[in-house]
């Protein structure tokens, strides 16, 4: 009830109804939203499928992330602050909506994924071996990853399918 | 098919998901090579090699998108027709198309490499005809012409 509260609370905001009354925030936003899904899922996917040997096998591993994490960042501050905002012009819809709190869901692991790899099997990185097969667990990483975020991508466009939309 | 995949709002949601995920492998693998021909990208890796090891992913991307984009638009044919978005789209796409297969491509793979400032020009050319590719994308959704 306490997070059904917050969200009560964001809709009762003077942002929440400038939010609401604008023609072009959610229009904006929400493409800001979308195309940045390029920065994030694209860069992870790429480090990904490079844990698994499918592409830039001549990259070390750790030269690849170096250089990606920067961009991934970035584009995760751009989803995190423009779906903050999304959010919160419609918070309970998006409490309520079935779809939201699966992508929630899936995004959580996709963290905890990415954290357990950083702080564990990753430590190594530099010592791998270039060229060669990655460690088995780094390559479950990536294949998790992959999987998370596909979900993460999914869920989110299921979104506007869910209960209270007017379908496209 | 059209009929079957008008009624069944699933179908078309796992489409469009089809379509979000051939988006990110093909722009994203495209942003890699352009941001190495711009100089940001992985630093002492020729941009050649880079491009050579990613392009079987974008071209896994290029089939995922030209394959959902018809089967999505057969599904909404006359909306799309009265839609500007969608030609806007179209024709952004085949600029798109037209530049990477050609000097764009012409420009990665050159040995020796292309000059940095031309190269330069080239990723900027890509970069911002592939975004507009997207963006109009997105206005397809955004500008509905009254049904």
């Amino acid at each position: 009830m306490f997070l059904l509260s917050i969200c009560q609370w964001l809709d009762s905001t003077q942002l929440n109804a400038a939010m609401r009354m604008s023609n072009w925030f959610f229009p904006t936003f929400d493409t800001i939203h979308t195309l940045a899904i390029v920065l994030v899922a694209g860069t992870i996917m790429l480090v990904d499928l490079r844990l698994l040997g499918l592409s830039l096998r001549s990259v070390p591993i750790a030269e690849l992330v170096s250089r990606i994490v920067p961009w991934t960042l970035w584009g995760f501050g751009l989803m995190f602050v423009t779906g903050g905002l999304l959010f919160s012009s419609e918070a309970v819809k998006m409490y309520y909506s079935p779809a939201f709190r699966v992508k929630l869901v899936f995004l959580a692991m996709a963290g905890l994924n990415a954290v357990i790899f950083h702080r564990t099997i990753y430590r190594d990185a530099a010592h791998w071996i270039p060229g060669a097969v990655a460690p088995a667990r780094a390559r479950l990483a990536g294949l998790l990853s992959l999987v998370f975020w596909i979900a993460v991508i999914a869920a989110g466009r299921a979104i506007a399918y869910g209960p209270g939309y007017d379908l496209g | 098919m059209a009929d079957t995949i008008r009624h069944s709002a699933s179908l078309i949601a796992v489409l469009e998901i089809i379509h979000l995920i051939g988006l990110t492998l093909l722009i994203g693998t495209i942003v890699m090579v352009d941001l190495s021909l711009l100089g940001l990208g992985i630093g002492r890796h020729p941009v050649s090699r880079i491009a050579r090891e990613l392009s079987s992913w974008t071209v896994a991307g290029l089939a995922i998108m030209l394959v959902s984009g018809p089967v999505l638009l057969s599904s909404r044919a006359v909306r799309y027709y009265s839609t500007p978005a969608f030609w806007i789209k179209m024709n952004l796409l085949a600029a798109a198309l037209i530049v990477h297969f050609t000097i764009h491509r012409k420009t990665t793979y050159a040995d020796p490499p292309v000059p940095r400032r031309r190269a330069g020009w080239i990723a900027i050319l890509s970069l911002a005809l592939w975004i507009s590719v997207a963006l109009a994308g997105k206005g397809i959704a955004i500008f509905q012409p009254p049904t």
